[in-house]
């Protein structure tokens, strides 16, 4: 019982021990306040932790009092009697609880805790990209202290450190560097401190932005940090000892550095017991395959190596090609580009309009095609479903990625068949395992289970 | 700026392409089915293609459309380089699934055409090959009743997706290749026939061919002993007749070992080992239970003796279903292996045992 008898009010020495321990411990939290009130010889100190504590409750129901009773011994009476006053356990505990957005109080030696927690919760968005069957619905706010007291609220441990600098661009916007110091990669760290240093754009408006720059790649495909909306993804990544870049007015958060791998990960994942989220996961991977890989070989096995596929397939697919006038390939970018523009259009609709536009383009325009002869049955299917495996891929920025990429595939399918896919898909797997992120590796497999994973990359 | 130029220059060169290898489908036409005749007139070949055309709606169409092109010449090479200014699309060898071959020609030796399927790349060894009687153009241009639109119905019997049966003996393309011209061993490849109205197939013989021996035809009978024996082959019926008791196997499992006896570093007899696992599918008089022993015991007489004509049929002809295969593999090579089993096989005795286990009378009780 170290802890209590060191929170022993009688001794007089031992009063600003308390504090200064204390403080030293939230040192690295950057907000933590330990201001004394005094009002002619009456006195009385206060340490809080700024961005999760209410500051209109602390000025009504501790400031105001305190200098309307004038008096210590009052004051500590009137504290007592406060309903949001807690028990202090020791002094761990009472670390944690700073965190949460508690107050210490010091009046007369006496130590008096009180809950002033700052509740925001209805500034907090729903989860609009990565939306999850279970798991946390509220995503986060535009509002940085917000945010920060949202992660600090499900992530309550004093090691969570929080630097906040302001950008240099025309912004000056605040940003907030969130990692937990003890499990934190400090070279990962070293390096997002470094470019955020380096930046010199003139307007930086949102994370997204942001990580474009912190990229520092000109013509990237792949995202190198993981941008995100949701706070249990946070929490986890922090726990594992990511680093959280924040900017005030953004919703969404990024994370550094990120694997290829994190983008296929839903947090679905971790609230389904084992087989089900296995079976999830190569579900997603297998739709990652077919949305790449399917329109070129659509193209390779019908131009190039029709006997590749059975014989009545083969018939079925030349006979649904019968008056289709262009080559396949053609036929394959024609319907890509008619679903990307599909696509696109929902994003950009409102919501009321955005349905009209799927059922004009998805069902009206699809069978008008192919009763018009300009695509086949076939071709219909293969984008159909090339469309619907890319909304699987749970990372938005991923999935944008890999609309791309099949591009790329489709114009090697087009020029060297079969083989040519195969090359352009090593290609791809090459550039990925080129790819670096803040450090790391991009493409490597960082085995780990799942606990492993949560206590961090350096924690022994 | 020069990067994007060039990646849209690339990207318009596209559009002009029409290089050998980009075909369009529905330019090339599959061919499914390549038949081989003797040629009526001159010496050489007749070759015959079937070709499945495509259906527009699989749900609509009636029923498979096939063309059939048929052309004359000294070597099958030539036959097909002529078919090519016949017909307008590119002819696409990729899904030939069989080869039919007349069953006149196993007598003059196939191994000079048979070598042009083997070495042409796009035909696959998967191919099965299958001899044809009366003649293969007649085989191949049977559209049977049964078949459905976009489905070749010669190539469901040789597949087991289709009709498993164990008259069927399927024999690729690869395989037929190494049996026929491997030592101590021959093909063994399926007949296929037809009724007179023609409008049926029948695949339940087998002709057995090897490099530097006559075919022979194997019957019915002979064929289902043959493919149960050596392709483990299930689901056959055996006829056994004891004074006025007759009772049909039906035998669902079968498993055969042999071993090569020698002595003087000579062959002197093969000893077989055949194991039949089935029920009595049909009897004329009632059957008890208790006395499964005693069927069994007159199942093994009735097989054995249907064994011993099988092997002797083969021995007589001079052809192997694998035993000098074995022989060679199993024996140190020396000069005058091969000859010496040659020399013995002809009146090597067979010594056959056969094991027939009833499981039950087939009957509940």
């Amino acid at each position: 019982m170290k802890g209590m008898s060191s929170l022993n009010p009688q001794s007089d020495n031992q009063i600003p021990h308390l504090f200064a321990r204390l403080l030293n411990k939230l040192q690295v939290a950057g907000d933590t306040i330990h201001t004394p009130i005094e009002i002619d010889e009456e006195n009385a100190q206060l340490l809080f932790i700024k961005s999760v504590i209410d500051g209109n409750q602390l000025q009504n129901t501790i400031i105001k009092p305190f200098f309307e009773l004038a008096s210590e011994k009052r004051f500590l009476q009137y504290l007592d009697s406060l309903p949001n006053k807690i028990e202090i356990v020791d002094e761990e505990t009472l670390l944690v609880e700073l965190t949460r957005g508690m107050l210490l109080i010091n009046v007369q030696q006496r130590y008096v805790l009180i809950d002033i927690k700052k509740v925001n919760t209805d500034s907090v968005q729903i989860t609009s990209l990565e939306p999850t069957i279970y798991g946390p619905q509220g995503g986060l706010s535009e509002s940085l202290e917000t945010n920060i007291n949202l992660l600090r609220q499900r992530y309550a441990e004093p090691s969570l450190a929080v630097e906040i600098t302001t950008l240099t661009d025309r912004s000056k916007s605040v940003l907030a560097i969130l990692y937990d110091k003890e499990v934190v990669d400090t070279e990962v760290l070293d390096t997002v401190r470094k470019r955020l240093g380096q930046l010199n754009n003139p307007l930086i408006q949102s994370t997204a932005d942001l990580e474009l720059y912190l990229n520092q790649e000109k013509f990237a495909l792949f995202p190198s940090t993981l941008l995100t909306e949701r706070p249990d993804r946070i929490v986890y990544n922090l726990a594992g000892g990511k680093v959280i870049i924040m900017l005030d007015g953004s919703p969404q958060v990024t994370m550094a550095p990120a694997v290829f791998f994190d983008f296929m990960v839903s947090m679905d994942d971790h609230y389904h017991n084992f087989w089900t989220s296995i079976s999830t996961t190569f579900l997603r991977y297998a739709g990652l395959f077919t949305c790449t890989v399917l329109p070129a070989l659509y193209v390779a096995i019908i131009s190039y190596n029709p006997d590749v596929i059975r014989t009545e397939l083969a018939l079925t697919v030349a006979g649904s090609r019968i008056g289709v006038p262009y080559p396949s390939y053609i036929e394959v970018i024609f319907m890509l580009v008619f679903i990307e523009l599909l696509t696109e259009a929902s994003i950009r609709l409102p919501k009321a309009v955005s349905a009209t536009a799927t059922t004009v383009g998805g069902l009206i325009l699809g069978t008008a095609v192919v009763e018009a002869a300009l695509a086949s049955n076939i071709m219909i299917i293969v984008v159909s479903l090339v469309a619907i495996s890319t909304f699987v891929i749970p990372i938005n920025e991923m999935s944008f990625s890999v609309r791309a990429t099949r591009f790329f595939l489709l114009l090697y399918a087009t020029l060297f068949g079969l083989a040519g896919v195969i090359i352009g898909f090593v290609g791809i797997i090459m550039y990925l395992a080129n790819k670096e992120s803040f450090g790391k590796p991009y493409l490597k497999f960082y085995w780990k289970n799942r606990s492993e994973e949560i206590k961090g990359g350096l924690k022994k | 700026m020069r990067v994007f130029t060039l990646a849209i220059i690339l990207l318009l060169s596209t559009v002009i392409q029409s290089g050998c290898a980009f075909k369009d489908i529905d330019k090339r036409i599959l061919i499914v089915a390549i038949g081989i005749d003797p040629a009526e007139n001159s010496e050489g070949y007749k070759v015959t293609l079937k070709i499945a055309l495509p259906v527009a709606s699989v749900k609509q169409a009636s029923g498979p459309r096939f063309a059939y092109f048929t052309e004359e010449s000294e070597t099958v090479g030539e036959s097909l380089r002529i078919l090519e200014t016949h017909i307008d699309k590119v002819l696409e060898f990729g899904h030939v699934k069989a080869i039919v071959i007349n069953e006149e020609l196993f007598k003059d030796g196939i191994e000079d055409f048979m070598d042009y399927f083997t070495r042409r790349a796009d035909i696959q060894l998967i191919a099965y090959v299958i001899a044809a009687r009366p003649s293969a153009e007649e085989i191949l241009k049977i559209e049977p009743d049964t078949e459905a639109a976009s489905t070749v119905s010669l190539l469901n019997f040789f597949d087991d997706t289709g009709t498993e049966s164990p008259y069927i003996t399927t024999s690729f393309l690869f395989q037929f290749r190494r049996d026929y011209l491997g030592k101590g061993i021959d093909s063994f490849v399926p007949i296929i026939e037809t009724n007179e109205e023609k409008n049926e197939l029948i695949v339940n013989k087998a002709i057995v061919s090897g490099e530097g021996s006559d075919p022979i035809v194997l019957d019915q009978i002979k064929t289902k002993y043959y493919n149960s024996l050596f392709k483990s082959k299930a689901g056959m019926d055996y006829k056994v007749e004891d004074d006025n008791l007759t009772f049909m196997l039906y035998i669902d499992k079968v498993k055969m070992s042999y071993k090569i006896i020698e002595e003087d570093k000579k062959p002197t007899s093969i000893k077989i080992n055949a194991k039949f696992v089935g029920i009595i599918g049909q009897s004329n008089h009632a059957l008890s239970q208790d006395k499964l022993n005693h069927y069994n015991e007159l199942s093994e007489k009735a097989i054995k003796e249907k064994m011993t004509d099988f092997f002797k049929t083969l021995q007589e002809a001079g052809l192997d279903p694998g035993f000098g295969l074995r022989y060679r593999a199993t024996r140190l090579n020396s000069d005058g292996l091969y000859e010496k089993w040659e020399e013995a096989y002809k009146d090597l005795p067979i010594d056959i045992n056969v094991t027939v286990k009833l499981k039950s009378t087939g009957a509940l009780e």
